[in-house]
């Protein structure tokens, strides 16, 4: 529609607990757009293909994907998410516990905008959240997106 | 790959010895009999041969002799004749010279009587081993001389003229007898002399019999021997082949035992990876929440202890010991201890992490030098070292090597920090590293003069999270596990030799070109 729409934040994490956490930091950084929370792979592809409110039909949005889904692999949404052309522009912040190089490398491969390790340590986790409120205001309306 | 090898090698070494007890039984019996029965025959064969051949050889120089007897015969014989001759042209020569005083006759008589005299002392020395034929002879002899000197003395007569006497002497003297009767003489003695070849030759035809009869056994003993031996090697030769067979299918029997073991051990070891990692991965999940809301814990307990000090200010009477002690000192505590357990529980999770990521990389082997590569490790700490006095010698020349160089530098990194990090307070430092090749392998030894191990923790250091000693460093009880799976990874394998205070030696060994593990 317009580059003043707001962008949807959708969350794609299985555990409460980290959904909880990242949300809160969320909201510390002072962002206050809309959190989509999905606990599941196939509720994540229909939210983000289906819904009415999803990134398809409904404007811009930022997808935080954790790996480790109990019914499929973020690699596998994320894969879903580049190569279908209206959603190929939306930026995808992979979320997850591994940091394993081969992983990482492939989550890379696929087309994922930013990496980021759940760290143990806790400060550094929150850091790592708040620093996507820089990331938000530089997203792009997707092209493809005519009319809205 | 963290414990397999250390298993497969031991079941193929249990495996192996079994089968081979099992092959060494069932050659046993029949082979050591047969070996043994065909040696002893062998043997005793040709001792027969031997023996047969000796009597041969002893029966020919019999016989030797006894054809040197019966020639010896012939010769007297031949000798005996020639004596008769002789007699015969004396007495004729006489007779020609009685009639006819022609010097010719003379002359035949002189020459007989030489001959006859030498024929003589022939004979007399032919004759010397048989009694009886030494006194024919001698009788021969004086009867010659006597029968000499009788025809001398005729031809002397009829020499002088004297012709009636020599003729009367002639018929009246008995020289005619006595020329007769050595004649006959000669005859027995030749008679003598062929009774002694009949008796001769008799003996000889014997002992070529007897000799032939040796030769006749020899023969058929050897053809014995022969034929026993050769169905003995048929047999043993058989026997061989047999073994031989089901050797080789005990051999393929084990070759697929060790590559089914293996290949089930590699699966299981696969698996327990795959389960550390699983496990390790999904453990640190919890962790984050833990840690995560542990902060949010904090900060919800600073709002409420700034809450307690406006309460302080404004309400002073709502407030007591208790509420004061629980913000003030068992909530930070108790946050402190979830925090530091938290850490601690990620830092071992990291651990498991990496060694399972370990067994899982790829091992890329390049050429290596040692001495090389340990004084790179030796620069990297020298700082460290320096700091506590320490002293780090490589000892050259340090064997070459084809391995993986990021796990060899890991694991020498880690012995030569273990070494530093564990010296004896108050004792200078002195850290040796060496190599050499052993074996077809490559041992390297890292030696310190620290505080030592116990010998009962020898096996206890290899040990994931376990440490031995006075816990006095720093350390979480990885290095040396770490160390182990990486030189297990690498075809190798690591032993510690050490004393309480008397240091510690540890004793990398490696195969001196990694090979790979066929992949199951």
């Amino acid at each position: 529609m317009n580059g003043h729409q707001p962008v949807n934040i959708i969350m794609v994490e299985d555990d409460e607990g980290h959904a909880r956490l990242i949300e809160r930091n969320i909201r510390r950084a002072g962002i206050s757009n809309t959190v989509h929370h999905l606990s599941d792979g196939s509720s994540a592809l229909r939210f983000l293909f289906e819904h009415p409110e999803g990134p398809v039909k409904n404007g811009p949005a930022l997808v935080l994907l954790d790996l480790n889904l109990p019914d499929m692999s973020g690699t596998e949404i994320l894969a879903r998410i580049k190569s279908d052309p209206a959603l190929r522009r939306t930026p995808v912040v992979v979320l997850t516990t591994t940091d394993d190089k081969v992983e990482i490398q492939r989550c890379y491969d696929l087309g994922c905008n930013v990496y980021i390790t759940k760290p143990v340590n806790y400060e550094n986790f929150a850091d790592a959240i708040r620093q996507l409120g820089l990331f938000l205001s530089v997203i792009q309306i997707p092209e493809s997106e005519g009319l809205g | 790959m963290v414990a397999s090898q250390d298993t497969v090698a031991e079941s193929h070494g249990t495996l192996y010895s079994r089968v081979m007890a099992r092959v060494a039984d069932e050659l046993d019996l029949s082979d050591r009999a047969a070996t043994r029965a065909v040696i002893l025959f062998v043997i005793l064969g040709f001792l027969g041969l031997l023996a047969g051949g000796v009597t041969a050889g002893i029966v020919m120089v019999d016989n030797q002799q006894r054809v040197g007897w019966v020639n010896h015969t012939f010769e007297v014989e031949r000798h005996i004749d020639r004596l008769r001759l002789q007699m015969e042209r004396l007495e004729a020569a006489r007779r020609g010279y009685l009639l006819d005083a022609d010097p010719t006759f003379r002359l035949i008589f002189d020459d007989a009587e030489a001959s006859l005299t030498h024929e003589m002392a022939q004979l007399s020395a032919l004759t010397q081993d048989n009694p009886a034929q030494k006194a024919n002879v001698e009788r021969l002899t004086e009867q010659t001389n006597q029968l000499r000197v009788m025809l001398g003395a005729s031809m002397i007569a009829r020499s002088l003229g004297l012709n009636q006497k020599a003729l009367e002497d002639f018929r009246t003297d008995g020289s005619v007898q006595m020329a007769r009767g050595a004649r006959t003489m000669g005859g027995a003695m030749l008679a003598e002399e062929n009774r002694l070849l009949s008796a001769r030759m008799t003996t000889q035809r014997r002992t070529v019999n007897i000799f032939y009869g040796v030769l006749t056994a020899c023969g058929v003993l050897l053809l014995l021997v022969a034929t026993a031996s050769i169905l003995l090697i048929l047999r043993y030769v058989r026997a061989l082949a047999t073994s031989r067979d089901s050797l080789k299918a005990l051999n393929d029997n084990l070759e697929q035992a060790v590559s089914v073991r293996t290949r089930d051990l590699r699966r299981a070891n696969d698996e327990i990876q795959r389960f550390a990692y699983i496990v390790s991965h999904d453990l640190r999940s919890p962790l984050v929440n833990v840690l995560g809301f542990t902060a949010e814990l904090e900060r919800s307990a600073e709002t409420i202890r700034a809450f307690l000090e406006r309460i302080e200010k404004e309400e002073p009477h709502l407030l007591d010991a208790d509420v004061r002690r629980a913000v003030d000192a068992d909530t930070p505590e108790a946050i402190g201890f979830i925090r530091t357990s938290t850490q601690k529980m990620d830092r071992l999770i990291n651990a498991i992490l990496r060694l399972s990521r370990e067994g899982r990389r790829t091992i890329t082997p390049e050429r290596l030098d040692m001495a090389r590569l340990v004084r790179g490790i030796a620069d990297s700490m020298r700082h460290r070292m320096d700091e506590i006095g320490a002293q780090l010698t490589v000892e050259t020349p340090m064997p070459e090597i084809v391995s993986d160089r990021l796990a060899v530098e890991q694991i020498l990194s880690n012995l030569i920090e273990n070494a530093v990090k564990y010296l004896k307070p108050g004792r200078p430092g002195r850290v040796q590293v060496r190599g050499r090749l052993e074996a077809g392998r490559a041992v390297i030894e890292v030696q310190d003069n620290g505080r030592g191990i116990d010998p009962k923790d020898h096996e206890r250091v290899f040990e994931l999270f376990r440490r031995a000693g006075f816990q006095d460093q720093p350390g979480e009880g990885i290095g040396l596990a770490h160390v182990r799976a990486l030189a297990y990874r690498l075809g190798g394998g690591i032993t510690c030799v050490s004393a309480l205070d008397a240091g510690a030696t540890f004793r990398l060994s490696l195969p001196v070109t990694y090979v790979a593990e066929p992949t199951a």
